[in-house]
């Protein structure tokens, strides 16, 4: 027998399996990605790293949002040695009974995992596993602790970046941060799960501007998850940078001052920049540190208060209190009728009290008296000419024609809609047109006598104080506004496009002058309804205001722009239940203009009476 | 006798070299998976590759003794040794376990595997029994022999338990097969107790290796397919074959070739006999297929399991397939040219993904870091190692030396293939170590001492003649 061929059969046999191996192995290293994706999967451990947010500055260049640095103190149980509790217990200030229950309640709070799919709840608790231990402190906070952690081993601490408003105002503004819902994350796979968005106000309006862009940091981590090194020295890593920051034209000093004139009362104060539509301030009291809503923590505990409060400081009363305007209106209907020439700046009208109600005044002989003296029958008769200009020989008819181009006139002052801005939370109001009648009444079964009260705007007419202190900056402005809003500049960049247009109404300049002379009566002549929002060396043209409320005391409302030959400022105060605009709205008004433009208060008293009023408000809650 | 007149005249240097580079690469590697920063000197013996690199210079150290030591002495001592050895193996079994096997011999942290060593008693005993054969006087007595030479350890070995080392044991049936050892004798006391059968020779006996092969790719290919249903589409006439019995369908199909080719090449005369031959082939291998195919059906849930994550038929990454899949995950991820030295995220010590990879799983960091083209290195010196062997197994006088040198070839190819094996999901897990690579003391002083006798023997072949 042959042996030898044998040999050959063995040598084939070792060579066909390092084939097959080499085969195998070409194809799981080279061609195959799978496996590639595995260890990924395994041990390389994306880390996204998130800046700070970007910090917001007001017109001044004041650092009005900020971060400040918490820190969690963590704990694994696994690395936990001789744990001694009382020691623990006794530096953070804890009794040991509630040492041992924050380990049980660890266990079945943040140790389970909650399906909101099911809506069952897990548990998950893991004890190779990072917890927090203690949540949310302050450097204060820490720096008495971080330094005997040494002692127990399995506690650590971090740092995580929170909000901080060092004005303690605005909040309404501003907004606040919360948790990121499920849903958020499976739309934008910028977040994780834990992570904070922008809930309201700025923070949500412009989240995308101020979360930055995150950094991404591989990191190779061990069977038991924990991070051992970084994958290929950092030669994938990117940089987290924080976003730059929002420039916004509100003034901080301003917007605190008002909040404070408006402490223990409700109503909001609106006040813009007439020449660029910027919100200089907004308040809408009561109003709240928005410090109380930083963390989850403060969340929780600070949220319901203020969601039960029956003041309801959580109402954003500037942009969704749909008021009838009342007399302001009265300066929106001067301009269409002297536009629709149904009516010219001299025309006078007696002051009929049988049409409508009025106070004793001397009979208005032209507009600036008209508005002078707010009298109801004159805005009567001369609505009355806008809305039946005897064109069509149907009253209805007539109606309808002359509704449909006041309608049209109203829209131009971007009433009965919401403003393209970033101011979130508007409501439309709401200005009627010739279909909401039709709606309402039917098809040519209504008139002027029908719908006369929106003429001295009462009835359905209804605005928010935003879209009022817009008309004012239109009269300041004779004609034009820019679109009311927040933020001014993002980083090196100008503010949002649709800021930069201005928008024109339907009147000509030339009819303003004599609104303007009424208003500036209004509070300069003797006898004017506003003189207690007169001020020494600025002339301020206003408007006072009541709003009917069928609920209680009327509400005290005022309106004004100044000074008269350079407006920088137009305002709309309101106080809830207060009664009769020139007591409260008034003076509140002319502190905030004066403060504005000048930079201090004079009137000491004004300011003292204001501050200590409390006009319908609940303290107790 | 002639006098050693220089230790390194006639020394294999070829051989000698790849081993040096051998235990170099694996050095390095186990200094790379066990790195630790704040250790970083290799002399310290605190780490990993401190000892390894200990073991490393005390394995040379046997193996210049074995040098020095006559060679006559292994085939005159063969006996005695290979009874040292299956003492050992029982006194074993009665130490305490470690890992759930009683394997290791020894005091506190110095411990040997005398399973290690079995390897190399049992191939210079099988080594001494058929080199004192001849073909023609082959008897049941001789293969029953030669085959309890091999049984005895292997049973010992299995009862420690150590599925790894007994695997490696049926090596030595390739050695038997090299050596023209037949299991005809055994088998023709059946055959021919059929009434008008005599036969001289069954064949099977005889190339029991190539039937082997078929029996286990058989197996293997049925058992795949099992699961599949086939659709053949044969010019419009669509077949529908579950998976064992497409098997049989291509066995019949290669037969219908195989038939119209020697219609074509072949004598009338050869075309009768292998006419019987193929179809014998044909339904034997039919049955193999069916049998496989049944044989599976009724085996329990927990064997099936098994077999099928063997043959990844089935996933289960964190649990049963868990040590495969992570090691694989290493492997493959390692690409062409690898994450480079020091780099390997899945298994090196730290992340402790793969378990094991400084020891059985050695492969892992190495392919990880190195990537293909690291595995091809190592391949390439591998295939050299054992070519080399084969080289000096076929250029001895004496068939003590020849035995021996395919022994230990086959032995190295065995750790070799079944280890990677377990890298790639081609073996089952089942620890063996990759010889001169894994860390561990045992196996680098068996595996040393059992190529250093190899090398003592070469030096030496001149003798026998003398």
């Amino acid at each position: 027998m042959n042996l030898d061929a044998r040999r050959n059969v063995i040598l084939v046999f070792i060579f066909l399996v390092i084939g097959i191996y080499l085969f195998k192995l070409f194809y799981m290293q080279v061609i195959d990605e799978t496996w590639t994706l595995r260890a990924q999967e395994i041990a390389e451990k994306r880390k996204e790293i998130f800046p700070p947010r970007g910090v917001i500055f007001d017109r001044n260049g004041k650092k009005i949002v900020t971060n400040q640095t918490y820190y969690n103190l963590m704990m694994v149980e696994d690395s936990i040695q001789n744990f001694d509790t009382a020691n623990f217990a006794k530096l953070i200030g804890w009794s040991v009974q509630d040492v041992r229950n924050r380990f049980k309640e660890i266990v079945a709070g943040e140790g389970t995992y909650f399906n909101k799919i099911t809506g069952k709840r897990t548990p998950n608790y893991q004890t190779i596993r990072a917890y927090p231990f203690l949540k949310e402190l302050t450097l204060e906070e820490m720096s008495k602790i971080a330094p005997h952690l040494a002692n127990f081993k399995g506690f650590y601490e971090i740092a995580t970046s929170a909000r901080n408003y060092p004005y303690k105002s605005a909040a309404n503004i501003l907004g606040y941060l919360s948790e990121v819902y499920r849903e958020e994350i499976e739309e934008d796979r910028f977040y994780k799960p834990g992570n904070n968005i922008g809930r309201s106000g700025i923070e949500r309006f412009y989240e995308k501007e101020l979360r930055g862009v995150k950094g991404i940091k591989y990191i190779v981590t061990s069977a038991l998850n924990n991070a051992i090194e970084s994958y290929a020295d950092g030669k994938y890593d990117t940089i987290a940078r924080q976003a730059p920051p929002l420039k916004m034209g509100m003034d901080v000093e301003l917007q605190t001052y008002g909040e404070q004139l408006m402490q223990k009362k409700k109503g909001c104060i609106v006040a813009l920049d007439p020449t660029t539509g910027e919100i200089l301030s907004m308040v809408s009291a009561p109003s709240y540190d928005p410090n109380l809503l930083v963390g989850k923590r403060n969340i929780s505990a600070n949220y319901p208060k203020l969601a039960r409060d029956p003041n309801l400081p959580l109402f954003p009363r500037p942009l969704q209190a749909e008021y009838p305007p009342g007399s302001i209106f009265k300066l929106v209907q001067s301009l269409i009728a002297m536009q629709e020439g149904v009516i010219t700046a001299n025309t006078g009208f007696p002051c009929d009290k049988s049409l409508v109600g009025c106070h004793n005044h001397p009979s208005a002989r032209n507009i600036a008296e008209a508005i002078q003296y707010s009298c109801n029958p004159y805005y009567y008769m001369a609505v009355r000419r806008i809305i039946q200009q005897g064109v069509k020989k149907n009253n209805f008819a007539d109606a309808e024609y002359g509704l449909g181009k006041w309608y049209k006139y109203i829209r131009s002052f971007g009433l009965g809609g919401i403003f393209d801005t970033d101011v979130s939370g508007q409501r439309p109001g709401l200005i009627p047109s010739p279909a909401f009648y039709d709606k309402w009444y039917g098809h040519h079964t209504w008139a002027f006598s029908t719908i006369r009260s929106i003429s001295i705007g009462q009835g359905e007419v209804k605005l928010t104080p935003l879209q009022m202190a817009n008309i004012v900056a239109i009269i300041a402005n004779k004609g034009w506004y820019y679109t009311p809003h927040f933020v001014r500049a993002i980083g090196k960049n100008g503010a949002l496009p649709q800021f930069e247009k201005k928008r024109w109404t339907m009147i000509n300049y030339r009819h303003f002058g004599p609104v303007i002379e009424g208003m500036r009566r209004v509070v300069n002549e003797a006898g004017g309804t506003g003189k207690m929002a007169r001020l020494t060396d600025i002339t301020v043209c206003g408007k006072t205001g009541t709003v009917q409320n069928p609920h209680g005391e009327d509400h005290s409302v005022f309106f004004a722009f100044a000074p008269i030959n350079k407006p920088k400022i137009a305002i709309a105060v309101f106080v809830e239940n207060a009664g009769w605009g020139g007591t409260w709205a008034a003076p509140i008004a002319s502190l905030i203009i004066e403060k504005y433009l000048k930079g201090k208060v004079s009137d000491l008293d004004k300011e003292k009476r204001i501050l200590e009023a409390q006009i319908a408000y609940q303290t107790n809650n | 006798m002639r006098k050693q007149e220089s230790l390194t005249e006639y020394l294999d240097w070829p051989l000698f070299g790849a081993l040096i580079a051998m235990l170099f690469m694996g050095l390095a590697t186990v200094y790379s998976v066990a790195f630790n920063e704040a250790v970083p000197s290799i002399f310290n013996f605190s780490e990993k590759y401190g000892r390894q690199l200990f073991w490393i210079l005390f394995a040379l150290f046997l193996g210049l003794l074995v040098f020095l030591i006559d060679s006559d002495i292994y085939r005159k001592f063969a006996i005695p040794i290979y009874l040292a050895t299956l003492v050992l193996l029982v006194v074993v079994l009665f130490m305490p376990a470690v890992h759930g096997a009683h394997a290791w011999l020894g005091v506190g942290s110095f411990g040997v595997q005398p399973a290690e060593f079995a390897k190399i008693s049992t191939s210079l005993l099988l080594a001494k029994y058929i080199s004192g054969l001849t073909v023609k006087q082959q008897t049941t007595a001789t293969v029953l022999t030669a085959s309890s030479i091999l049984l005895i350890p292997m049973v010992l070995i299995l009862l420690q338990p150590d599925a790894g080392t007994f695997v490696v044991f049926t090596s030595f049936l390739f050695v038997m097969y090299r050596e023209g050892l037949t299991f005809d004798p055994i088998l023709l006391k059946f055959v021919n107790t059929i009434p008008g059968v005599r036969y001289k020779e069954t064949w099977v006996g005889s190339h029991f290796i190539p039937i082997l092969f078929v029996l286990v790719f058989l197996s293997i290919i049925t058992l795949l397919l099992d699961s599949v249903v086939l659709n053949l589409n044969l010019f419009g006439f669509v077949l529908e074959l579950s998976g064992s019995s497409g098997v049989i369908f291509g066995l019949l199909l290669i037969y219908l070739i195989s038939w119209l080719v020697m219609q074509r090449f072949s004598t009338r005369r050869e075309r009768t006999r292998m006419m019987v031959v193929l179809t014998l082939g044909l339904l034997i291998s039919s049955a193999i297929s069916f049998g496989v195919d049944k044989g599976f059906g009724m085996l329990r849930a927990h064997q099936k399991d098994r077999i099928e994550l063997f043959l990844g038929l089935r996933e289960d990454p964190n649990g049963d397939d868990y040590n495969r899949n992570r090691a694989m995950a290493a492997v493959g991820s390692g690409g062409l040219l690898g994450k480079g030295y020091r780099e390997a995220s899945v298994s090196s010590l730290r992340s402790n993904h793969v378990p094991e990879s400084e020891t059985d799983f050695i492969f892992c960091p190495y392919a990880e870091e190195w990537g293909f083209a690291g595995v091809l290195v190592l391949f390439v010196l591998y295939l050299f190692m054992l070519f080399r062997i084969i080289v000096i197994a076929e250029r001895q006088r004496a068939a003590f030396n020849r035995i021996y040198a395919y022994c230990v070839a086959m032995i190295l190819f065995y750790h070799f293939a079944i280890n990677i094996g377990m890298n790639i999901g081609f073996a089952p897990v089942i620890g063996i170590p990759l010889p001169f690579f894994s860390y561990g003391g045992s196996s680098m002083m068996s595996f040393s001492v059992m190529l250093f006798i190899l090398l003592k023997l070469d030096a030496q072949r001149k003798d026998v003649l003398r």
